[in-house]
Order: C-alpha cells, then sequence, then structure tokens
C-alpha cells in the first residue's frame, strides 16, 4: 500500500520540555489514521510539525513520498486545533481566501462545502456571530473544500452537539468510503474505534504504538469463560499451558490472556470439560481501545 | 503563486475590513484638514495691508502655490503617518488573533509568501495615503494660487519622497506588530516611541550629540522630507541648515532604503525559523 505520509524520528523541545521525542509512523494510502494520546501528550505538535506550522529539531517527514512544502500542504484539507478565519468576514468571504489559497475548487464548491456542513444558510453571517459549533463545521468545511484525497482533523469533534458529533462521524465515514485518507487527532477512543483502520497511541512525546487497529489491540488473545462454579473454572485454569493472567469480571465470568494467536477454543472447551467443568460462556474477546489505552498510557 | 494573486488575496482580507475603510476615510479628512489649517493661518497673516503682513507674505511667499505645495503638505501630512501606522499594526496582529497566520500557512502559502502578503498590504496603504497627499498638494496648489498653476510639475520628486517615507516609517509599525503580536502593546510603543521619545532624543543629540538621532529609525526617513521651503527665510542660520537638509536629503533616502530593506529582510528570517 502506498503511503501517504513518511514521519522519520521527529524530535520537538520548548526549552526543557521534550513535546516530542524521535516520533515515527507512516499512513498508508485509504486508511483512517487515528492518534491518540492524553492532553499534553504531543499530538496537535507533531501535527503542527507536518503542516509546517512548528519547526522540528531533528528528524523528517514526507507527504507523498515528497518532503513538505506549500504544494504538498494545498492537496491537504486540514483543521488544526482551532477554526482560525477572519471573524469580520463571512462563512464564504472567508471560503473565498482558503479557496484561492489552496487552489482547491472553485465557487460552488464554497456552497458546496457550506451545504455538507449545514451552514449554507447562514453563509453570509459574520464568521463572530457563530456559535462554536458552528465556527467547528466551517472549520470542517474548509478542509472539505475541493474535495481533496487527504484530510487531516485536529478534534474534530470540538464543541459540537451530539447530533453534530454523530453527523461527523458519518461524515468520515463516508469519506473513507470514497477511497481518502483521513488523519485525526482525538482523545475521544469511542470514536476513533468506530471509524478509525488505523492508529497510532501517544504519551508525554513518545509513541507508544502505532499500526493496524486489530493489530494494536490484539496483543493478546482473551478468552471470556463463564461457569456454574466460577472457583473450579479459575482453579483449573491456572494449571492451562500459555495462560498468562486470569480476571474476574463483573458478569460474572473470567478473562483468560493468553499470547497472541496462542488461545485455542475448542481445546480450552474439552480441557475444562475434561475436568469435570461444563462451560455456560466460552468467547475470544476484542480488547476495546480504551482498555488498551489506559493500558498504554497509565503509569 | 504569483504576486498578481498575493495581491488579490489580501485585498479580500482588507475590503471588508471596517478599520481599513475607517482609516481611508480619516486620511482623507487628516490630509487636508491640516493643511486647510495651516493655510487658513497663513492667509490670516498675510492679508492686512499694514507692513507686516506685507512682510510675512514677502518672508513666507506662497508656500501653498505650485511648485511649494508639494513640498509644504508632504512636510505637514506626514507627521499623521500614525493613522495609516494603526491599520498596518492592526491587520498583522489581526493575523495572530485570529490565528490565520497559521491558516494561511496551512491552506499552501509558504512562510515567505506570507511576509510577501504583509509587504503588499503595507505597500497598498503606503499607495493610498501617498494618492491622498498628491490629490490634497495638488489642490491647494490650484486653489492657492492659480497663476502659478503652470509650474505644477516642479517638484514632483516630493510625491515619491512621499511614498518612500510613509512606507518606511509603515514598516517599522508592521515590525513592532509583527514581533510584538499584541495591538495595543504594539500601538503602545508605536505611538510613544514615534511621537514622544525619539523626538526628545533627537531634540538632545542636535545640541548635546553633534546631531547624532538623525541616525534614529524615524528620523531618517523623517528628514527625507525638510521643514518647508519658507522656514529658511527667517535670518542666515535657517538658510544655512535649510539648504544643508537639502544636502543631507539623497544620504537619508540611502539611509532610508538601507534600514527599510533591513526590517523586510528581519521579517523574512524571522518567519521562515520561527514557530507559528
Amino acid at each position: 500500500m502506498q503511503e501517504v505520509l513518511n514521519i522519520n524520528g521527529i524530535s520537538k523541545s520548548y526549552g526543557p520540555i521534550k513535546a516530542l521525542q524521535n516520533v515515527s509512523f507512516t499512513v498508508p494510502q485509504g486508511s483512517v489514521f487515528g492518534l491518540l494520546g492524553p492532553n499534553g501528550s504531543g499530538k496537535t505538535t507533531l501535527l503542527s510539525i507536518i503542516l509546517d506550522i512548528l519547526k522540528a529539531d531533528t528528524g523528517s517527514f514526507a507527504w507523498f513520498g515528497h518532503p513538505g512544502s506549500p504544494a504538498t500542504r494545498k492537496q491537504i484539507g486540514s483543521l488544526l486545533e482551532t477554526p482560525n478565519f477572519y471573524h469580520y468576514l463571512s462563512a464564504t468571504d472567508n471560503l473565498k481566501i482558503t479557496q484561492a489559497i489552496s487552489g482547491r475548487g472553485d465557487n460552488a464548491s464554497i456552497d458546496e462545502a457550506l451545504k455538507i456542513v449545514k451552514l449554507y444558510e447562514r453563509k453570509n453571517s459574520k464568521f463572530s456571530t457563530y456559535s462554536l459549533g458552528m465556527k467547528q463545521r466551517l472549520a470542517i468545511g474548509a478542509a472539505l473544500m475541493g474535495n481533496p484525497n487527504v484530510l487531516l482533523f485536529d478534534e474534530p469533534t470540538n464543541g459540537l452537539d451530539p447530533v453534530g458529533i454523530a453527523e461527523i462521524r458519518e461524515l468520515i465515514r463516508e469519506l473513507a468510503k470514497q477511497g481518502k485518507t483521513i488523519i485525526m487527532a482525538s482523545h475521544l477512543l469511542d470514536e476513533v474505534e468506530k471509524v478509525c483502520t488505523h492508529v497510532a497511541i501517544m504519551k508525554r512525546g513518545h509513541l507508544l504504538t502505532a499500526g493496524p487497529v486489530d493489530e494494536v489491540l490484539a496483543n493478546e488473545d482473551i478468552v471470556e469463560l463463564g461457569s456454574p462454579d466460577l472457583i473450579a473454572l479459575e482453579k483449573i485454569l491456572q494449571q492451562y499451558p500459555g495462560v498468562t493472567q486470569i480476571k474476574a469480571t463483573d458478569h460474572p465470568s473470567l478473562q483468560v490472556f493468553f499470547p497472541m494467536g496462542t488461545a485455542r477454543m475448542e481445546a480450552i472447551n474439552k480441557h475444562c470439560f475434561e475436568q469435570g467443568v461444563v462451560l455456560n460462556q466460552l468467547t475470544l474477546k476484542k480488547k476495546s481501545l480504551e482498555t488498551k489505552f489506559f493500558e498504554l498510557t497509565n503509569d | 503563486m504569483n504576486l498578481l494573486a498575493l495581491v488579490k488575496i489580501e485585498w479580500l482580507k482588507i475590503k471588508k475590513y471596517p478599520a481599513f475603510w475607517w482609516m481611508f476615510g480619516i486620511v482623507g479628512l487628516t490630509y487636508p484638514g491640516t493643511n486647510l489649517m495651516f493655510y487658513y493661518g497663513y492667509s490670516e497673516g498675510t492679508k492686512g495691508k499694514e507692513v507686516a503682513s506685507s512682510v510675512a507674505k514677502m518672508l513666507l511667499g506662497n508656500p501653498f502655490a505650485f511648485p511649494e505645495t508639494w513640498h509644504t503638505v508632504a512636510f505637514l501630512s506626514s507627521v499623521f503617518v500614525m493613522i495609516p501606522a494603526i491599520l498596518v499594526i492592526m491587520l498583522v496582529t489581526n493575523e495572530y488573533n485570529f490565528k490565520t497566520h497559521r491558516q494561511n500557512i496551512i491552506d499552501g502559502w509558504s512562510r515567505g509568501q506570507f511576509v510577501t502578503s504583509k509587504l503588499f498590504d503595507v505597500l497598498i496603504i503606503s499607495l493610498v495615503s501617498t494618492v491622498l497627499y498628491a490629490l490634497v498638494a495638488f489642490g491647494f496648489g490650484a486653489w492657492a494660487d492659480y497663476n502659478n498653476i503652470g509650474r505644477w510639475a516642479e517638484q514632483l520628486e516630493y510625491i515619491p519622497l512621499f511614498l518612500l517615507q510613509t512606507f518606511a516609517q509603515l514598516s517599522i509599525a508592521f515590525l513592532l506588530g509583527f514581533l510584538i503580536k499584541k495591538a495595543f502593546i504594539a500601538l503602545g510603543i508605536f505611538f510613544f516611541y514615534n511621537l514622544i521619545l525619539e523626538n526628545i532624543a533627537v531634540g538632545y543629540a542636535k545640541f548635546k550629540l553633534n546631531d547624532i538621532g538623525k541616525f534614529l529609525p524615524f528620523e531618517i526617513s523623517d528628514r527625507i522630507i525638510p521643514s518647508p521651503a519658507f522656514m529658511s527665510r527667517f535670518g542666515k542660520d535657517m538658510k544655512a541648515a535649510y539648504e544643508k537638509a537639502l544636502d543631507d536629503i539623497p544620504m537619508h533616502i540611502a539611509l532610508t532604503l538601507l534600514l527599510t530593506a533591513a526590517i523586510w529582510a528581519f521579517c523574512y528570517w524571522k518567519h521562515k525559523r520561527r514557530d507559528l
């Protein structure tokens, strides 16, 4: 798969604070790439560097195989951190400036973008009169203008109400279906899990993990088992080969952890039955992104 | 992206910015207003038939008639550079305030193009101010002494000199806004330095420090338009001072060009390297 973005060993410091430390990963074409991390983990700093807003101390990045430049940025619809527009201009006039600078789209695409983000009726109102949610939607509209193949959203649902959040999630899914590459920083894990194909998790400037969501989440097999006699079940599983950890859940049931790809459901079932414990539940579970995130980012 | 495209984008930003039209209106009133005040003073002082009036008329000539009007109006109008300076500072600090200095780059400008776009803002505002000055100067020339209208093409060099002086001083205003980023602080420093501090320093240096104040940022370009010619008619010392001021104009043009070029070169250098 071709790479849209290649980040190679980027570091950035603000005085004694190391905002990014040797961060490297790639974003494949057509992926929805979630960049996760708690506040202050360096997500926005990293996105700012790849958009030439901040200068990296060391490291490099390439868009479409070329070093970052105005020409590459013009091909990317971006919303970085906050909606940045001229307060005294209307939505249409602001998008005219975006259009003139980026060269993406034409006058018709301004109306089109405003319709997608449901601001068409207020297109002649000054930006300063917009609510926070409307400002955010205008920024998303500006990114969508001219239908770019790569989109970069930094916390795209900031300031939106629940309906707005659902609409943006749906929009991102729709854009992904069209084959767009979407890079999205967020701390709304549920949101990312629902739409992303790839994920990178950061903490205090370090990249903890990156890759396809399934791979990142499934670095171990989790088997959930239920039985009328959980005490006996736990006892016989402690001797089972390959078990790394057993946890009781609230259901009640047990979660049994194996190294990735080693849990054999039939063998586990057979083992329990032979040891005289009858199962009423046996499922191979995927770890939620939230669980993985806390696991990685908790000290 | 060509330069015309940059100008068009800046025009999109400026044309619906109320402060631009306010500045246009205020300059449009201030230039003729100030000159009218001086002209009124001159007319009142010279219209009588008594000896004093005749002497005043003989001494002053008519500073608002062609070709002196180009010089007199340039000198009097240049005092009001602070009005377009407010606009220049607002235009650059607005970009920081709205964070559009980042968005313009995100959307596809280079950092150099951003500075160039601002250079055009300053140039456009300087040109608008110069056109207003030229219209006012021409108006006074035609009105103050119509008999001299045949000499309208003399001393036209004050038009480019006014443009250079305005551009140079607005470039300093830009530099303050560009570095300080906060409109009120930049405006405060501009006014305090331009109206008070530098004038005190220049005055002090004139008597105590061998006139070294002529190399201060605003004074460098202030001296490309010396006091009006009638100032030379108040005695031998004044005449000598006026003639020296005229002789120094080429040096001050060179210094102004040098300082202005240095300001813009610094802005390009700084903006290409700094975090936005």
